[in-house]
């Protein structure tokens, strides 16, 4: 995604045919969609520090794993302590004493509980690897002791404020992803290319103004809105 | 103090993730009827998870259940720190001034908060900010969240900030260095139609 493209290496889509041309018999010059995909140029250097991911803390899934170490320990504790002060094992240690003991490997339940079991490690394993908060994307450090992240609903609203803005432009969707942003729009009146072409000046200017680290990729498709009956 | 706690939740999350991987993990290729090594502790599809023979394997011992109890103790003791922990909200009651004159003047955490998120929302393109200070009282950091109105541009929002709320701050409390950590949203809105 970072790496720089040529300007004709094949990104350049053919405009989709959508259902409208299929039904309605328009005339073959009667656009109904034009789309195209660009990769931003690289960024240019910055001196400044490297903007990285905001690390989640991870507070829900410690919380929850903290609560069942502490229930699942603090029971067998008291039980252990209350049979060496000479009360009888409660009932539920007696069973898993005994169905450890009788259960074989290939029953089941054993089957079961170790596939969750090891399908729960890993998830564990993933949750503390990986940095999570993929909502946020990491701005662009202007200042040595700022980080800074926008929110991608917030980063989709402001592009979308831009798209709405063109003339032709009926309604439009933005998906912000991390690394690319998919503009979808309605446009009502003039040439669809000339509408996508504005519209990928204004969005190329919007997502530089976003001022995000990594500049996403963004791809815009322009459509006639659906005639009706 | 965040920056702790993260690398606690992480470290200890992966443990249990890598604790529970290897015991599950561990049944499971013993009854699939992988060949396993001889040090594995279970063995075969007909080997059960905990023989009475393991159980009670220690269980002359004197050692063995003060041993017990105590572990038992230990991880309690440990869980209960840990999930208290993730309740807690670091926030920094007062920060340390220095007046120049090898005095130093404490100011309430709340104030400085107060100051800085009043005038951060008061800039062009902030419908709202909250501030709330980490760190230590000597060397605090800022952790902004910042509610952008329709139409801001984000990274001139960000400019401001850094160049005016956050450096009054710092400038104002006598601190060398105020490290933020901003995260910017916007404020919920339909789209202007042009018509």
């Amino acid at each position: 995604m970072t790496e720089p493209h040529g300007p004709d290496d094949g990104t350049r889509r053919p405009p989709d045919a959508g259902p409208v041309e299929n039904g309605g018999g328009v005339l073959a010059l009667d656009q109904s969609a034009s789309s195209a995909a660009y990769d931003p140029t690289p960024d240019k250097e910055r001196p400044e520090g490297h903007a990285g991911r905001f690390w989640s803390a991870r507070r829900i899934p410690a919380g929850i794993t903290a609560a069942v170490v502490l229930g699942a320990s603090g029971l067998l504790l008291y039980d252990v302590a209350a049979v060496r002060a000479g009360h009888p094992a409660m009932q539920w240690r007696r069973t898993l004493a005994d169905e450890l003991a009788t259960r074989r490997l290939d029953d089941v339940w054993v089957l079961t509980g170790a596939s969750v079991a090891a399908a729960l490690g890993l998830w564990l394993l993933l949750l503390a690897l990986t940095p999570g908060l993929r909502d946020l994307l990491p701005m662009r450090r202007e200042h040595t002791d700022v980080r800074a992240a926008l929110d991608r609903t917030a980063a989709a609203m402001v592009l979308r404020d831009r798209a709405v803005e063109v003339s032709g432009v009926q309604s439009v969707r933005v998906r912000m992803g991390r690394g690319k942003v998919g503009v979808r729009a309605v446009s009502h009146f003039r040439e669809l290319d000339d509408v996508r072409a504005d519209l990928d000046t204004v969005l190329s200017t919007g997502i530089r103004e976003l001022g995000l680290a990594r500049q996403p990729s963004l791809s815009v498709h322009v459509r006639r809105p659906a005639k009706k009956g | 103090m965040n920056g702790v706690l993260r690398t606690v939740n992480r470290v200890l999350l992966g443990l249990a993730g890598l604790v529970l991987l290897c015991v599950g993990g561990g049944v499971l290729a013993a009854a699939a009827g992988l060949s396993v090594p001889s040090w594995w502790p279970w063995y075969g599809k007909n080997d059960v998870l905990l023989s009475e023979a393991d159980r009670d394997r220690w269980r002359g011992e004197g050692w063995w259940w003060p041993t017990v109890i105590a572990v038992l103790a230990v991880l309690v003791v440990l869980a209960l720190w840990w999930l208290l922990a993730q309740f807690r909200r670091s926030r920094l009651s007062e920060v340390l001034v220095d007046s120049g004159d090898g005095e130093g003047a404490l100011l309430r955490g709340r104030a400085l908060e107060g100051v800085l998120a009043g005038e951060a929302g008061a800039l062009d393109g902030v419908a709202r900010a909250q501030v709330t200070l980490t760190g230590k009282r000597s060397t605090p950091a800022a952790r902004v969240r910042l509610l952008m109105e329709p139409h801001a541009a984000p990274d001139e929002a960000l400019g401001r900030l850094s160049d005016e709320a956050l450096a009054h701050a710092r400038d104002s409390a006598g601190l060398a260095r105020l490290p933020a950590e901003v995260r910017l949203k916007a404020v919920k809105h339909r789209a202007a139609r042009v018509s």
